[in-house]
């Protein structure tokens, strides 16, 4: 299982959320490029129809690839309570022929992305996740160097944190503590509620570009 | 890693595998000083796909197999033997297929015996039965052999010890031997470098046979 919840940014404000990021987590940030193959299942496969992610690590040295199954979000009022949507999450590394393999069980490829930004990871109160990426779609079959901007201008930002049944709500509380000092810049939500942007990001990045950079006032 | 031949009991026309040939055979590799170290156990699973009405089964492989493998306990192996294809993942990838629901599993074969120690050599000796079941359906062995990970320059020293093997448990008069069928890895996409998944395509070879020797035998009785 793990906690998510999403928001966007411009991305003229992106440096100015880096520099609180590295200011809360303390860790460096590690850059992110990762070509994503949703697929799905073929129109007779499966007494449900189901879906699977492949993600391809571009930022390794050698490619390496995971297999990423999410399923249902949590419901009813327990899942209400919580600010943070809370579903199913499994992943497993895979050699790099995983693409040929759900080819070959009867998977169709739905569609293909390309996230490119940054992400770190830390723990405060649980292991938190924090990318902030901007997602492009590519023009011609994983041609993953001729990719475009699906929403030019504007990044996504994700907060994750695995979870169990029985801790989900220790780590929904951290998850959104956490999110509570990012508020200044970006409002995160439980994925599908759109927020859009925030009204006093442009101020408070630019307190943040002054203090990060070592100004003094 | 070190390489390693997975061989199977190929029974004569006319018999049938049973237990007194596995007692004969974990014998014979003691007579030969194999130092008996524990247990082993290796898993495989044959899936299906799960599908409507309206499908046609032809579009769907017949021959997928996952299999778990005692030398890399936290690993997953799938294997499409048609396809020549073996695809490596952590364990957890079995909680993702469950969760898909697109294929169960038909039958799950266990793998098991002891595993005995010769200079150099790692013996393993096997009977595969059904997961719930003890109705013996054939006999394995894994012959490793520790100094060499390459598949071509282990390939004499195997040979060699594979004969002797052989000349061994000849002396017992069984009805039947060990066969060896060496996959062409370089369809599967593997290296010379021996790994855990060229085990997975031994297996997958070895699954083919018995299931062949099974319906082999099934015909003649019904004959």
């Amino acid at each position: 299982m793990e906690c998510v919840v999403q928001g966007i940014i411009e991305t003229q404000h992106v440096e100015a959320l880096e520099i609180l990021l590295q200011g809360l987590c303390g860790v460096h940030r590690e850059r992110l490029r990762i070509h994503e193959l949703c697929l799905k299942s073929g129109p007779n496969l499966g007494l449900v129809s189901s879906e699977v992610r492949l993600l391809c690590d571009l930022e390794q040295p050698e490619p390496t690839w995971t297999v990423r199954h999410i399923g249902g979000s949590m419901r009813g009022a327990a899942a209400e309570q919580v600010s943070v949507l809370v579903r199913t999450k499994v992943e497993s590394k895979i050699s790099k022929n995983a693409l040929r393999l759900f080819y070959a069980l009867g998977y169709k490829l739905d569609h293909e992305l390309l996230r490119v930004g940054f992400a770190f990871h830390f723990f405060r109160g649980a292991h938190i996740t924090v990318t902030v990426s901007s997602i492009n779609k590519m023009l011609k079959l994983h041609s993953t160097d001729e990719a475009v901007p699906v929403t030019p201008g504007i990044q996504l930002v994700e907060v994750t944190a695995p979870a169990s049944s029985e801790n989900y709500t220790e780590v929904a509380a951290a998850v959104s503590s956490f999110c509570e000092y990012l508020a200044p810049l970006l409002h995160l939500s439980k994925p599908g509620v759109s927020t859009g942007v925030v009204a006093t990001a442009a101020a408070a990045a630019a307190s943040l570009m002054s203090d990060g950079g070592g100004a003094t006032l | 890693m070190p390489i390693k031949w997975v061989l199977h009991w190929q029974p004569n026309a006319g018999t049938t595998v049973n237990s007194q040939i596995l007692t004969e055979v974990s014998q014979c590799v003691e007579t030969i000083n194999g130092v008996k170290e524990g247990r082993w156990k290796a898993t495989l699973s044959f899936y299906k796909p799960m599908l409507r009405e309206q499908a046609n089964p032809m579009e769907f492989p017949r021959d997928f197999l996952g299999i778990s493998l005692p030398e890399q306990p936290n690993k997953y192996y799938f294997v499409i033997r048609g396809q020549r294809l073996v695809v490596e993942a952590e364990s957890t990838i079995q909680s993702i297929m469950e969760k898909l629901q697109s294929y169960k599993t038909r039958v799950a074969l266990n793998f098991e015996g002891f595993q005995y120690q010769l200079g150099d050599f790692q013996l393993r000796v096997g009977k595969v039965v059904p997961i719930h079941s003890e109705n013996l359906r054939g006999i394995v062995m894994e012959m490793e052999y520790l100094p060499i990970s390459s598949w071509e320059r282990s390939h004499k020293i195997m040979a060699e010890f594979f004969d002797l093997w052989q000349e061994a448990l000849s002396k017992r008069s069984l009805p039947g031997h060990f066969v060896h069928i060496e996959p062409n890895f370089s369809e599967f996409g593997l290296s010379d470098q021996y790994s855990s998944q060229h085990t997975a395509a031994q297996y997958a070879s070895i699954m083919a046979q018995l299931i062949a020797t099974v319906q082999s035998a099934q015909a003649m009785r019904n004959n």
